[in-house]
């Protein structure tokens, strides 16, 4: 697969790149952003994976969070894909800024018109890793994920999903019930139709629920003035009960103020 | 517009312009002036309602003529001369948001003319009222009419209205309320959808303005920043520049001795060259002077002798004949003698090569740094030597420039040990005293004599070498620690090995034997928990691990207060050794007991809980209601953190170098919680039990991995 890169710029010693792809799973051209820290000039490196939130695309996380000098001194290639498919032309993909262009949801839709391109579920979990090992000096046995909203509700989806695929999850006030929340709601129908068995398999709290798996280190951390907890469109209370329930290892901080600016 | 009013009124022609409503909006006249005409045909149309009542008899000449003038001192008043569209028209009263509170009393006072024009007619005193209160607010009535059209022009929300109009909608349709991030503009909602901003993103305007307002704020912080820097770098400066005072004194002085020294020396050396050659010349010119006068002499003697000679020739024969021979005689004499005719001293003064060797090393001399004055030893201070290395310390002199040192030493006889002292018993080591970590070992003893003694030696032997099992030969020593005075001692390690140690003491009899041996593990912290610091209602095992608190009922008074053991938190701490670098160990509890653990300041109120002040930070965990709740405790204050699964096993981790206090869920390697915190002593780990139960410590445990990154 060509990647056609778009920028490079140095960064505390390493690379921020943006590449471009035609990808198979969305059918469309995909960018994604790319930070190789000066490490990854002499050995291969640990692969972490960041996932947006809503509206976003690859560039936010780059410009806006300042994890390069970690990354630089941690020796982590940290790869940020984008939030859903560009350019499709589907009807109604621009209506909301909740459903359809940047907010892919990380689900693979089954219902039309988005199942041929809204796949950003396999394309987070196989494709995009699979380019990034075919091309950059990465670890393919070390791999993490995390994410920020939406993101977070991928991060965790993800690593439910695939026992064992992930060293370490981690995210930053996550969407941690969908099936319940609007949000989840007004998406998986669009993406999964109304049947609600089929929401439950992208949801992060039912997933703890039958999770048979590895062990999994899952660390939240959560404004408390966030307004959309507040909302109710998170609901973290119900993925920790689940996960105490379950024995799975989580720290969830409840921080002050919102953590909102992503 | 203009027409429909003036129809409507009824009004002269003389008089079109008199109720004309603009948008003055200052900020944004363009666009409002043409968007909402049918506002202002409703307000419009209230108005001629109003007026409906009166007399349409108004608008003649006077009233025109005042209403002139009076908008011609608004316009002056509020410097809108410039303003074309107000010089001759009124204004709308429907201002937006902004400058509200300067309007209203404009609008009020266009209305007046309105007013006045209409009521003009009504009664006298109505209009004298109106008269007075054309200025101002005039008379009660006059103000609640002012009132009701300044509420309805403002469009206020109000039930008390029947035509109630709400600009504010309108109001917000026009105004930005987004943040177009793409473009970094404010735009309206609407417009997200429209080509240009298609395709962006887009935030909350609040959002933009918080943003752009941490952007300054940053900017802001970095400035004070650079303020401080360069200060810092200005009072640098100073002190550099004291320095190069100074330093110029210095060779300044240093300079002018040498330089002196050579003027001297030259001056010396002129005097005396100048001496010697006088003194030659005498020598020569007395020489020559000599001559000289012997030469005088000489010749003085030949013109005598030629004298006679002549006068003989003038004598008769007989005489001449005698003369003649003795003059003969005398001449033959004379000529006999030699006559010097050398001269005995040269004009030339020898050409002497001066000796200017000393001015040439006082020369050379002038660029080399002048030796260091010796230095002092200081005395030797207890504990510096060992049975091979001895400590040697001194001092030098500030203004010496010193490149290197050299150390040289010889052994001396030693003074004979007095032969009627006997040597002293071998001291008792507190093996469980012993605390370590994986760089040093704390060591105290019981000193094993009646009669004082001089001092200790402490030797360890490496557990590993074969010569460690009871050999006494010093050859086997890896060190050997001497001149102690005191029953304790702190001995620098290296990690990962095993020592075994012994202690001697020493008097004039010489040392005595060593004492029983005592083994020292260098991985990980050992300590045990200090009996003297344990609440009463803790029992705490014979290998100073694990401590019990039994069911029991509480004692109707309180304890008293005291220094050294807890009285309110059922508490104790441990021994650790006070060395700095990073400690690790480990507690194991049971799911259901409440406790804390932590560390704490060796002088922490013991009538506090712990973590309820500010010099104790702990890990707390209650049980109830089959919750668990878990808070990390300093100041009283926690932060909010859940964790699903309750750990069974504790890793604490203790990071004097980056003031960091780590805990772990051991079975897990789960990171739970990282204080930061600032440890300018040291500090002790502190372990309590809230509710019957026990809890153990567990030492001697390396760091493991997952620990590291924190």
């Amino acid at each position: 697969m060509a990647l056609k890169q778009i920028s490079s710029n140095k960064c505390f010693g390493g690379l921020q790149k943006v590449f471009e792809h035609d990808s198979v799973e969305l059918n469309c051209k995909m960018k994604f952003a790319v930070y190789l820290p000066p490490k990854a000039e002499t050995g291969k490196c640990p692969a972490l994976y960041w996932l947006s939130g809503l509206t976003c695309t690859e560039q936010n996380f780059i410009s806006k969070s300042g994890y390069h000098q970690s990354a630089s001194e941690h020796g982590l290639v940290v790869i940020a894909p984008d939030t859903s498919p560009r350019g499709c032309n589907i009807k109604g993909e621009d209506e909301s800024w909740d459903f359809g262009t940047g907010a892919g949801f990380y689900v693979d839709a089954t219902e039309d018109p988005w199942k041929t391109n809204y796949r950003m579920y396999s394309y987070v979990t196989e494709e995009l890793p699979q380019l990034i090992n075919a091309n950059f000096p990465v670890d393919p046995q070390r791999m993490s994920i995390f994410g920020h909203s939406m993101g977070g509700h991928g991060a965790l989806i993800c690593a439910l999903k695939n026992p064992g695929k992930y060293k370490s999850v981690s995210a930053f006030a996550p969407i941690c019930n969908p099936v319940l929340c609007p949000w989840g709601k007004k998406a998986f129908s669009g993406y999964l139709g109304t049947d609600q068995s089929k929401w439950k398999a992208y949801d992060a709290t039912h997933l703890v629920k039958s999770y048979p798996g590895s062990q999994l280190d899952i660390l939240i951390d959560q404004g408390k003035d966030d307004q959309f907890l507040l909302d109710g469109q998170l609901l973290p209370d119900n993925f920790i009960a689940a996960c105490t329930e379950k024995k799975i290892p989580v720290v969830f901080r409840l921080q002050e103020a919102s953590i909102r600016k992503l | 517009m203009e027409e429909e009013s003036g129809e409507e009124l009824g009004l002269d022609r003389s008089t079109p312009k008199d109720f004309h409503f603009y948008h003055m909006d200052l900020y944004d006249s363009e666009d409002r002036l043409h968007l909402f005409p049918e506002e202002n045909t409703r307000m419009r149309k209230v108005v001629q309602a109003e007026m409906a009542n009166e007399s349409r008899g108004a608008g003649d000449g006077k009233a025109q003529r005042d209403l002139q003038e009076e908008v011609d001192e608004l316009v002056h008043l509020y410097g809108l001369e410039d303003d074309h569209e107000l010089g001759d028209e009124f204004v709308d009263e429907n201002i937006p948001r902004t400058g509200v509170s300067e309007y209203p009393p404009y609008m009020m006072k266009r209305r007046d003319p309105a007013r006045e024009q209409r009521d003009w007619r009504l009664s006298g005193e109505a209009a004298e009222a109106e008269d007075l209160g054309f200025g101002g607010w005039g008379s009660a009535g006059q103000c609640q009419d002012l009132r009701e059209a300044y509420r309805y022009t403002h469009g206020r929300a109000s039930e008390e209205y029947e035509c109630y109009v709400i600009p504010e909608e309108e109001d917000e349709e026009e105004a930005a309320d987004v943040f177009c991030v793409t473009c970094k503009t404010p735009i309206r909602a609407f417009q997200k959808v429209f080509d240009e901003h298609k395709e962006h993103e887009v935030i909350p305007l609040n959002e933009a303005l918080e943003s752009a307002k941490d952007e300054i704020h940053k900017n802001m912080y970095k400035l004070e920043k650079q303020i401080i820097e360069m200060e810092n770098f200005a009072n640098h400066l100073e002190e550099v520049f004291i320095t190069v005072e100074e330093n110029f004194g210095k060779q300044e002085q240093n300079f002018e001795s040498h330089y002196n020294e050579i003027l001297e020396t030259l001056a010396q050396k002129y005097e005396e060259k100048i001496q010697a050659l006088g003194e030659k010349k005498k020598e020569k010119l007395e020489a020559l002077y000599g001559q000289l006068v012997s030469c005088g002499e000489n010749l003085d003697t030949c013109k005598e002798l030629m004298e006679t000679i002549e006068e003989m020739c003038h004598e008769e024969k007989v005489d001449f004949i005698k003369d003649a021979v003795a003059m003969a005689d005398r001449l033959g004499k004379f000529l006999k003698t030699k006559t010097d005719v050398e001269i005995s001293a040269q004009p030339e003064f020898e050409d002497q090569t001066l000796d200017f060797s000393d001015v040439e090393q006082l020369m050379g001399s002038i660029n080399t740094i002048p030796a260091p004055s010796a230095p002092v030893i200081n005395p030797q201070v207890p504990n510096s030597a060992t049975g091979s290395s001895v400590r040697v310390c001194w001092s030098l002199y500030s203004d010496d420039t010193v490149e290197s040192y050299q150390l040289s030493y010889r052994p001396v006889q030693d003074s004979s040990p007095g032969t009627d002292q006997a040597a002293p018993s071998p001291p008792i080591i507190k093996t469980k005293e012993i605390r370590s970590c994986e760089e040093a070992v704390l060591i105290c003893w019981e000193s094993g004599n009646l009669n004082p003694v001089d001092s200790y030696t402490v030797e360890l032997t490496q557990a590993e070498s074969p010569e460690a099992s009871g050999v006494t030969d010093s050859a086997s020593l890896y060190r050997s620690v001497v001149g102690i005075p005191t029953c304790e001692s702190v001995v620098q390690l290296q990690p990962g090995r095993s020592y075994i140690i012994y202690v001697r003491a020493l008097n004039m009899g010489g040392p005595s034997v060593r004492s029983e041996p005592a083994t020292v593990h260098t991985i990980g912290s050992y300590f045990r928990l200090n009996k003297d610091t344990c609440h009463p209602w803790l029992t705490i095992s014979e290998d100073g691990l694990t401590a019990v608190r039994s069911e029991r009922r509480t004692p109707a008074r309180e304890l008293s207060p005291s220094d050294t053991h807890f009285t309110r938190c059922v508490a104790v701490m441990g021994n650790l050794i006070p060395v700095r670098g990073h400690h690790y160990w480990e507690v194991e509890v049971d799911e259901h007991l409440d406790y804390r653990v932590g560390v704490a300041f060796a002088d922490v109120r013991k009538q506090e809980d712990l973590g309820a002040n500010c010099l104790s930070w702990c890990m707390r965990h209650t049980f109830a209601s089959s919750r668990h709740k878990y808070e990390f405790l300093h100041n009283r204050t926690t932060p909010d953190i859940r964790i699903t699964v309750p750990p069974k096993k504790i890793g604490i981790l203790l990071d004097y170098e980056h003031s960091k206090l780590s805990f772990f869920n051991v079975d897990l390697s789960q990171h739970l919680y990282t204080f930061s915190c600032q440890l300018h002593e040291f500090v002790h780990p502190c372990f309590s039990l809230e509710k019957p139960g026990c809890l153990k410590v567990h030492n001697g445990i390396s760091m493991p991995k997952h620990v590291t990154f924190y």
